[in-house]
């Protein structure tokens, strides 16, 4: 079992660190709630399974001392991001790599049930079976997979200390970005009526920021600052577009697409397409991507006077 | 908070196309303005005098003046506010001259957009924090880099005004390029005669130390404590021994190598002195020419030197000299003949440059100043002269007039009728750009008196036939084509920037024009001066120049570190940036985004690490500013909050 290799894993590098960061069963069999343990007891209450969506490497940059680390493919490029921008000690983090092909997005399955209430939830092949109170439910986990799952490239963790299981390589194509070009063929009214119909419903509760692992102001957000005021507590539509718009601009070049913000929205506005705009960009400009190799570094985060992809205006 | 907003009609400059007194109407409903007038002159004397009487009768605490650009007066009214016992920084300029009433005719919207200005300016004075400069002591030594006639110039006057000198010459003797020239225009008195002198007294003053044969490899700080590095290339002569005998050049196997100093016109020895007057005058090898590096065996000037000079070992040495300014004179370069095919691109040896010329004019050049040709070393009899060649040539990115040209062409034809009295020779030109004090005349002249013919149109191709080139260009002046068979053609090859101009600016953090020449900081008012405080310019580094206008910025640019060094503090400007340790939380991006390296870790009490700005190296230019997720570090005087007010005033009123 897959699990066990995980527990032992875990029981071998704990007495070199001071917390271990997993999943355990949250208040539902739908829910995988990020688990802290520092005692080997601890450590059977371990769960791992395609519900396990959080990106738990968010909480590293904040926590002192030995850390060690439950990471799968897509969250490993923040272990790699965090290491560019020296963010953290490598030596101070174990990381416990866990090979991963699809995880499943909590609010696609509570739609195919139609918000019922979840007695138990089994998985067979690439099917996840839920049981409501009308009887179990079988569903297609491609059906119910993130958007990100897709063109996961990622199989394996770009980082790990320790691989609980085989490495395995992924088998899906790569992102083109097609939907964001797609999009932007819309015109720029088009756009700006889908974005103030998005923004509307935000409530500003900034959970997209707190899950957002490469937001590392923390309580310092300028999105709550009254020195310098850039935005004010006005609940209208410019202010909640202008807090998206610098969420996205400060994760230029460092957004490393694990598309958190999207998952935790509570208004299900697509937060993570101004990210991958932004990505799409950088990628063009710089021929940059973030959180792939430890050595590089990020294109917004130097001074160069002359940019090599960025042909100066003749005066 | 009572804000007086002072109105200058600046005679008709601003008043002609704005309503003044309906700005200041306008202004006195603004919140916060306590008092609007208008001025005449704001200025002037008296108005500057009306501007202190209303701080004092108003009970005004901030001040916005609304005139002209803030690059001309905004000095002088911080002065006046200080005055008053106003924090300096209290002032706000509007500009409604330059972005206003000089860029629109129409009356009505000039005078709303004048009105908006000073709204912002209000927003933004209401905002402003006071702000205190600190005092730093200077180290009164200038660094010159560039040994021609414009930087010995300036190491001289330096000198000789009490300052330690450091000279940094890139090739291996100082005189720059008018070490090279045979005459000088427009009195025909031979170069190195009146140069030489200066190039004594640059090796001779006690004050000045030279480096010959080195580079700027690193420069560090700011005006008044500049740490530099200085590369000294390996000479492969030890310079402390070698007496300049010559014993190793006679003797020296390798006889094709390059020579610099005389653009290629003859070949060299793989260990050379460049000229018979150079300084120092000591020998160096050029490594890539040189049988003990290429083969590994020779060591022929090892056994003749008399005095054990030469040594294969040496390495290049990095030395470090503190300054407190900086004078660059790093001259310019020339277009390479391969870019002008038309011409021939360089592979007929009988089309050579204006400098190559020179030096076949010089009697201490290749042909001891014998007028030979390249291919077959005959006397030529009919010269042929191109001016012109790259100068205001679009196509290949040189649009502009390379200055002096016009001027040496004649004084070259001058001295080819002089050598070879049975010669003749024909000028190609665009236009004769003569404006200097007896230039004119110099050029007339060589028409008159020396029977040049100048013929107005430009030479579209040159090919050989036999011995002879043959030019064919337009005569625009008669209407019709000419074709010359001539024995040797010059050509006035345009004026660049060194190859190294661009990576030295950067080092200096100065900028420079898309050719690569520097920007001065005001083309008019401050031309020597460059937009780094403590960074100062002169000769043709800035631009194409001749030899008066070099000396007279080489000592106009030592007059100006004279005057910043009559001080022994300076004061520095407190618009940089600054961290505010309360909110930063040390993602340490600021860091790598500085262009200065002003930006350091700090380690508070409680272990936290964060910014902090090193006050003295940070130049305020706000990129840290900008890429600070948080906000933590602002540019005081800019901070966002001062920014975001004048946006609110004009977007959200």
């Amino acid at each position: 079992m897959f699990i066990e290799k995980l527990k032992e894993a875990v029981r071998k590098i704990l007495p070199e660190v001071d917390v271990v960061i997993g999943y355990r069963q949250g208040f539902d069999p739908l829910h995988a709630t990020p688990y802290f343990l520092d005692k080997p007891e601890q450590v059977d209450q371990l769960i791992w399974n395609p519900l396990c969506v959080q990106n738990l490497c968010s909480y590293i940059p904040f926590l002192k001392g030995k850390v060690g680390v439950i990471v799968k493919g897509c969250d490993s490029r923040a272990i790699v991001q965090y290491m560019q921008e020296k963010l953290i000690t490598r030596e101070n983090i174990k990381v416990i790599g866990v090979p991963c092909l699809r995880v499943i997005s909590v609010k696609k399955v509570m739609a195919a049930i139609n918000q019922q209430t979840v007695q138990e939830v089994t998985f067979e092949g690439d099917n996840i079976i839920v049981k409501i109170p009308e009887g179990p439910k079988t569903i297609p986990s491609a059906d119910v997979a993130p958007r990100k799952c897709a063109t996961c490239q990622l199989a394996t963790p770009l980082q790990y200390d320790v691989l609980a299981g085989e490495a395995i390589q992924s088998n899906k194509p790569q992102d083109t970005f097609e939907e964001t070009k797609e999009f932007e063929k819309l015109s720029l009214e088009e756009r700006r009526a889908y974005w103030e119909k998005e923004f509307d419903r935000c409530i500003r509760c900034y959970a997209c920021r707190n899950a957002c692992p490469m937001c590392i102001c923390q309580d310092k957000c300028i999105a709550e600052s009254r020195d310098p005021h850039w935005t004010s507590q006005r609940a209208n539509v410019t202010e909640k577009a202008m807090f998206h718009m610098i969420h996205g601009l400060h994760l230029a070049g460092r957004c490393i697409s694990c598309e958190e913000c999207e998952r935790v929205c509570p208004m299900d506005i697509p937060v993570a397409k101004i990210k991958k705009k932004i990505s799409m960009d950088l990628k063009e400009l710089f021929g940059y991507e973030a959180g792939m190799n430890p050595d590089d570094t990020p294109p917004m985060y130097t001074f160069k006077v002359e940019e090599a992809t960025i042909e100066e205006h003749e005066i | 908070m009572r804000v007086g907003v002072f109105i200058c009609h600046c005679g008709n400059n601003i008043a002609g196309t704005v309503e003044v007194a309906k700005v200041a109407e306008a202004a006195r409903m603004m919140p916060g303005v306590a008092f609007a007038t208008t001025y005449m002159y704001t200025c002037s004397e008296p108005g500057q005098e009306e501007i202190k009487e209303a701080i004092k009768r108003e009970k005004l605490d901030r001040v916005v003046v609304a005139a002209c650009s803030p690059r001309m007066h905004e000095v002088t009214f911080r002065r006046t506010v200080e005055k008053t016992g106003l924090n300096r920084y209290f002032f706000e300029m509007a500009n409604i001259r330059e972005h206003c009433s000089w860029i629109g005719e129409d009356k009505e919207l000039n005078t709303n957009k004048a009105i908006e200005a000073i709204k912002l300016a209000v927003e933004k004075a209401k905002q402003n924090k006071p702000l205190f400069p600190a005092k730093f002591k200077i180290n009164k030594r200038v660094l010159v880099i560039g040994g021609g006639v414009a930087g010995m110039q300036a190491a001289l006057d330096c000198a000789d005004g009490g300052l330690d000198v450091v000279l940094v010459e890139k090739s291996p003797s100082v005189g720059g390029m008018m070490a090279r020239l045979d005459k000088t225009f427009p009195t025909v008195d031979c170069s190195i005669c009146i140069l030489g002198p200066k190039m004594v007294d640059v090796s001779q003053h006690e004050k000045i130390n030279l480096y010959a044969y080195s580079e700027i490899e690193e420069i560090k700080g700011y005006v008044g404590n500049y740490q530099i590095k200085i590369r000294k290339k390996a000479t492969y002569v030890d310079w402390s021994k070698c007496t300049g005998c010559g014993a190793c050049i006679e003797k020296c196997p390798s006889r094709n190598a390059f020579d610099y100093f005389n653009f290629g016109v003859a070949p060299a020895r793989a260990i050379n002195i460049p000229f018979p007057q150079a300084i120092p005058k000591k020998a160096k090898i050029d490594a890539q020419f040189c049988r003990q590096f290429i083969k590994g065996k020779c060591g022929v000037c090892a056994k003749f030197c008399p005095v054990g000079a030469i040594n294969y070992e040496m390495k290049d040495e990095i030395v470090t000299e503190d300054v407190g300014a900086i004078i660059v004179a790093s001259g310019y370069g020339l277009i390479d003949l391969d870019k002008l095919p038309e011409y021939g691109g360089g592979r007929y040896p009988d089309v050579i440059s204006g400098i190559q010329y020179e030096r076949i004019l010089n009697a201490s050049g290749p042909t001891s100043g014998h007028i030979e040709r390249p291919s077959d070393h005959a006397e030529p009899k009919t010269i042929v002269f191109v001016s012109c060649a790259g100068s205001r040539d679009k196509s290949i990115g040189i649009p502009y007039c390379s200055n002096f040209c016009c001027m040496y062409i004649a004084k070259q034809a001058i001295l080819t009728k002089d050598h070879i009295p049975d010669s003749r020779s024909y000028v190609f030109y665009m236009d004769i750009r003569s404006p200097g004090k007896g230039y004119d005349e110099f050029t007339r002249r060589a028409q008159e008196e020396y029977g040049v013919q100048y013929i107005r149109g430009r030479v579209s191709r040159i090919y050989p036939k036999g011995k002879k080139m043959i030019v064919k260009g337009a005569d625009t002046l008669l209407g019709t084509q000419v074709e010359i068979e001539a024995d040797l053609v010059v050509l006035a090859t345009a004026v660049t920037a060194t190859t190294d101009a661009r990576t030295l600016a950067e080092k200096l953090h100065i900028s420079y024009d898309p050719h690569g020449f520097y920007v001065e900081s005001h083309p008019k008012l401050r031309p020597v001066e460059t937009n780094t405080s403590g960074v100062f310019l002169a000769g043709a580094c800035q631009g194409p120049k001749d030899i008066p206008a070099s000396v007279g910025q080489g000592s106009a640019a030592a007059a100006k570190v004279l005057s910043i060094f009559s001080k022994d503090t300076l004061e520095s400007d407190p618009q940089i940036a600054r961290v505010n340790t309360n909110i930063c939380v040390g993602c340490r991006k600021c860091i790598g985004t500085c262009p200065f390296g002003a930006i350091e870790e700090q380690q508070l009490r409680d272990g936290r690490i964060i910014a902090n700005v090193i006050e003295t190296v940070c130049a305020g230019c706000g990129i840290c500013n900008s890429t600070c997720p948080c906000g933590a570090i602002q540019l005081q005087h800019f901070t966002d909050n001062q920014l975001l007010a004048e946006v609110n005033a004009l977007c959200l009123t």
